[in-house]
């Protein structure tokens, strides 16, 4: 049987039965109203891409029965989720105050294009998919671990990265410089095109959180110096040399590895000889360049966030179950723990719903399925959290 | 949370005596004073302390100091001690304890002015913003010179009481608090448990350990939650003081004083130009009258066809700033992108914000083009051209882009230098010089005054005067309006 290939021309045919079929609607007008607090469903801002790029901001639905309605008349070819505010959105549009929105996390694999050998661009590969993986990781243990938070959502985006959301109620009534310092707590990667070397550890003790990523990035750094082989070409070999801040120790390694075959493991393996060789004959520049290797593998592995979607307290993000308009691919929710399995060709499209007859359908209804369980586990998780935040509130009010 | 904050009561403070009222030299600020004083007291104590709040924001964006650094410090206790401004110098002292009358006046005066100052620039978001730093800088500058006996009491007057983790959990942890905590012999500290957000500043930093939501926090860190709760405080209370600037405002006498109180602060913040520039000159005024970060931007722009997002706001709010028309606007971005893009995707994906630069979209806000104090300590993503050539670039191609500009080895050898030790505004002042041919040592704080400067000059409307900085900024300048504040105050 042929494949049958997406077109984005068949959408307006597709959606509404989508919407009607798939989409897990009542699961997520749950999720969206979290036992309305701090307001009721309908203060959420939702907002829709319409055909030709029509965009429809400040929308908002009370229940079930309204989203339905809504999504029959507009037919988004995209849902984006805004935030909670004290009034109706449409009411209050401009001076409408934010009270709540969830704390969220967008990675998206363009901000790896200096790095990754395999793809530019819109494209993307299961080699690269594993710069998700490691951020994904790194991230959810980040949240969990040293800030707490339970109630964590993790999106596909659609096609070349993944959404963090997290719901618990010290994140989404957060304020924006909180949100800021979070974000920089896990920001290790900043400067720009006319910076080579991006990461900075100085030369004191290496922070809990650091130290635990960089457990995380050893599990897969050798995968990745084999699949992406950054240091083969000349160009990716000239890059990394820069990184090398100490001019001998530079032309050192630039000679060794001049001399080996292109392999980037071997060419990775030689530099940390020759660097822990360097840094045995020379206290001073051990000091220096106490954690050079540290910051290389952070600088080529660690996640490379997108600050300003995490700092704003009212930026809209693309919703879960969304269908991504270039690609028909569901933005499915999936665990971090599995991440390692995910697979960029299982994820579920419009077309492979709809069609019974498809190829990979009933692998794909499968991990639709799977996604929409998910995304179950966690709204339920939200409300347990929330019903006992307010147990805990009410009872610390009697005793006073 | 194991810190526990109980109110005093707000009884009058008239009734006590001075030291009854003011026991400790560091306050909370959270009574305002009744007291009945003279016009011409209100006015001195208010142009005072904007002259102290003046010197902190000076230490650290002008004489680029870090802050809280010995240095900082230093500057700032010599400049008051030189301004005449001896009792706050006093007032940042290590024992603070005393209780001389000297001692009881000056608390009286710090009390009363930064509650004028509160009207004064509770007016608008800007003013708020700029008035809450300064004044958290002073009261964590006081508060980390304080001796621990001075902290003890600043503790027990204000009622924050606080357990500290018992050994047994400290024991535990105590190898995460090791290699997280910004201090050496963390064996011997006492830790103390609050929740993260209450110590953003160290959690931005990552100076302290997180575990479950909680921080774990050494005495000396307990600073960052005052001033946290400070923040906090003086937030609220502008707010507060903002609802009431009606009532306030009755009484004329004060009325031209506190309005004209933020005025001498503001400056300008570029968003209404009168002149017009046309797009056609940008190719030549890149050259000769933007700033580098700018120039870099345009440059971008003309080679790669597109910029990233915070590029387009950095170059476009700056465009706005000297005086391009939204029309112009839209034609300029709209030539170089549709020369890698369709028409449509432009329109649809581009239009908007430009002309949501310009107050025309969203929530119609006309916004003021990025100073360079905004530009320095903004990130920037790992792809991006924006930002400060002097501070996000490295050295190397810094040294490269200004070769390629044709300026002579001396001079490039000047301005790396000076970028080097982290002196960015100082760095793009040089820069201006060598694109004039002259020797000015203008400081530069807005790329858009830098380019008014530069049409200035062009124009001929500043005669070179170099050393006399006074007469040839006439209004943007913020150091040389409180200096020439300053010797009024002096010989008056």
């Amino acid at each position: 049987m042929v494949k049958q290939q997406y077109d984005a021309n068949l959408l307006p045919d597709m959606l509404p039965i989508y919407y009607t079929r798939h989409f897990p609607q009542k699961i997520f007008c749950r999720w969206l109203a979290y036992g309305c607090s701090p307001q009721p469903l309908s203060n959420r801002e939702m907002s829709f891409t319409l055909a030709d790029d029509v965009y429809l901001r400040y929308l908002s639905i009370s229940n079930q029965k309204e989203l339905q309605e809504l999504l029959q008349k507009k037919c988004p070819y995209k849902l984006d989720i805004g935030a909670v505010y004290n009034t109706k959105p449409s009411v209050g549009r401009h001076n409408a105050v934010v009270l709540a929105r969830e704390l969220v996390f967008d990675i998206d694999l363009t901000d790896y294009d200096e790095i990754r050998t395999c793809c530019q661009e819109a494209k993307v590969c299961e080699k690269c998919w594993l710069f998700m993986v490691i951020a994904c990781e790194i991230i959810d243990k980040t949240l969990r671990e040293d800030f707490g938070f339970q109630c964590i959502l993790w999106v596909f985006s659609g096609r070349r990265g993944i959404h963090c959301w997290v719901s618990d109620y010290e994140a989404r009534i957060l304020d924006s410089p909180g949100r800021g310092a979070i974000a920089s707590y896990l920001c290790l990667i900043a400067g720009g095109e006319n910076q080579s070397k991006k990461v900075h550890l100085g030369n004191e003790n290496l922070h809990t959180s650091i130290r635990r990523s960089l457990n995380i990035i050893d599990n897969y750094f050798e995968q990745l110096l084999q699949e992406q082989d950054f240091f083969a070409t000349s160009e990716g070999l000239n890059a990394f040399l820069k990184l090398i801040p100490d001019e001998t120790l530079r032309s050192q390694v630039a000679k060794k590895l001049e001399k080996l075959p292109q392999s980037s493991l071997e060419r990775w393996t030689s530099f940390v000889s020759t660097y822990e060789a360097y840094c045995r004959e020379n206290g001073n520049a051990m000091r220096k360049l106490k954690y050079l290797t540290e910051e290389i593998k952070i600088q080529y592995c660690y996640p490379r966030l997108d600050v300003n979607v995490t700092t704003g307290f009212n930026h809209l993000l693309k919703s879960p179950f969304s269908i991504h308009p270039k690609t028909g691919k569901v933005s499915i929710v999936f665990k971090s723990s599995n991440v390692k399995n995910f697979k960029l060709d299982e994820v579920p499209t419009i077309n492979t719903l709809l069609d019974d007859m498809s190829t990979d359908s009933s692998v794909h209804q499968n991990n639709m399925k799977e996604a929409v369980k998910t995304f179950q586990e966690v709204v339920f998780l939200c409300e347990k959290t929330e019903a006992m935040r307010k147990r805990n509130n009410a009872n610390t009010s009697i005793e006073f | 949370m194991n810190l526990n904050i109980k109110r005093r009561s707000t009884k009058s403070l008239t009734t006590g005596s001075l030291i009854e009222t003011y026991p400790h030299d560091l306050q909370l600020y959270k009574i305002p004073p009744i007291d009945n004083i003279s016009l011409q007291e209100f006015e001195s104590l208010a142009l005072e302390r904007l002259n102290l709040l003046r010197c902190l924001a000076t230490a650290t964006t002008l004489k680029n100091l870090r802050p809280y650094s010995n240095e900082w410090r230093e500057y700032i206790i010599t400049e008051l001690r030189n301004k005449g401004l001896k009792y706050y110098a006093k007032l940042c002292d290590k024992s603070a304890c005393g209780n001389t009358e000297m001692d009881l006046q000056a608390r009286r005066k710090d009390h009363i002015a930064h509650f004028i100052l509160r009207l004064a620039y509770c007016r608008t978001e800007e003013l708020r913003r700029w008035f809450i730093a300064r004044e958290l800088e002073l009261f964590r500058m006081r508060f980390m010179t304080m001796n621990t006996e001075s902290v003890d009491t600043f503790f027990k007057l204000n009622n924050l009481c606080y357990l500290n983790i018992p050994d047994e959990e400290k024991n535990n942890i105590i190898h995460y608090l090791r290699e997280s905590t910004a201090y050496q012999n963390v064996d011997n500290m006492k830790f103390y448990k609050v929740k993260f957000y209450e110590v953003l500043d160290l959690v931005k930093l990552r100076k302290v350990y997180l575990h479950g939501g909680y921080a774990y926090i050494p005495h000396k860190d307990f600073v960052s939650v005052l001033s946290a709760q400070f923040r906090v405080h003086l937030k609220q209370s502008l707010a507060v003081a903002c609802h009431h600037l009606g009532e306030i405002e009755q009484d004329e006498r004060l009325v031209s004083l506190l309005k004209s109180l933020h005025q001498t602060y503001t400056g300008n913040d570029y968003t209404n130009t009168k002149a017009i520039i046309p797009i056609e000159s940008l190719d030549s005024l890149s050259v000769k009258s933007f700033p580098l970060c700018m120039r870099q931007l345009h440059e971008q722009l003309r080679m790669a066809h597109h910029l990233k997002h915070l590029g387009r706001l950095q170059y476009g709010l700056f465009l706005k700033g000297i005086g391009v028309t939204l029309e112009d606007s839209l034609r300029f971005w709209r030539e170089e992108f549709t020369k890698i893009m369709e028409l449509d995707k432009f329109e649809k994906q581009y239009a908007y914000n430009i002309r949501y630069n310009y107050g025309k979209e969203g929530n119609k806000k006309n916004y003021s083009p990025y100073s360079c104090l905004k530009i320095i300590n903004s990130p920037v993503g790992a792809q991006d051209c924006s930002g400060c050539p002097y501070r996000h670039c490295d050295v190397s191609n810094l040294k490269n882009k200004l070769q390629g500009y044709g300026f002579d080895p001396q001079t490039v050898h000047d301005i790396v230098d000076i970028t080097k030790k982290g002196h960015f505004q100082v760095a793009c002042s040089k820069y201006f010089d060598a694109v004039h041919n002259i020797d000015l040592g203008l400081g530069i704080n807005h790329p858009n005054q830098y380019f008014e400067e530069s049409q200035k000059y062009l124009k001929g409307e500043i005669k070179i005067e170099p050393k006399k900085e006074n007469n040839s900024i006439p209004k943007e300048s913020i150091t040389d309006i409180h200096e020439m504040d300053l010797d009024e105050i002096v010989e008056g």
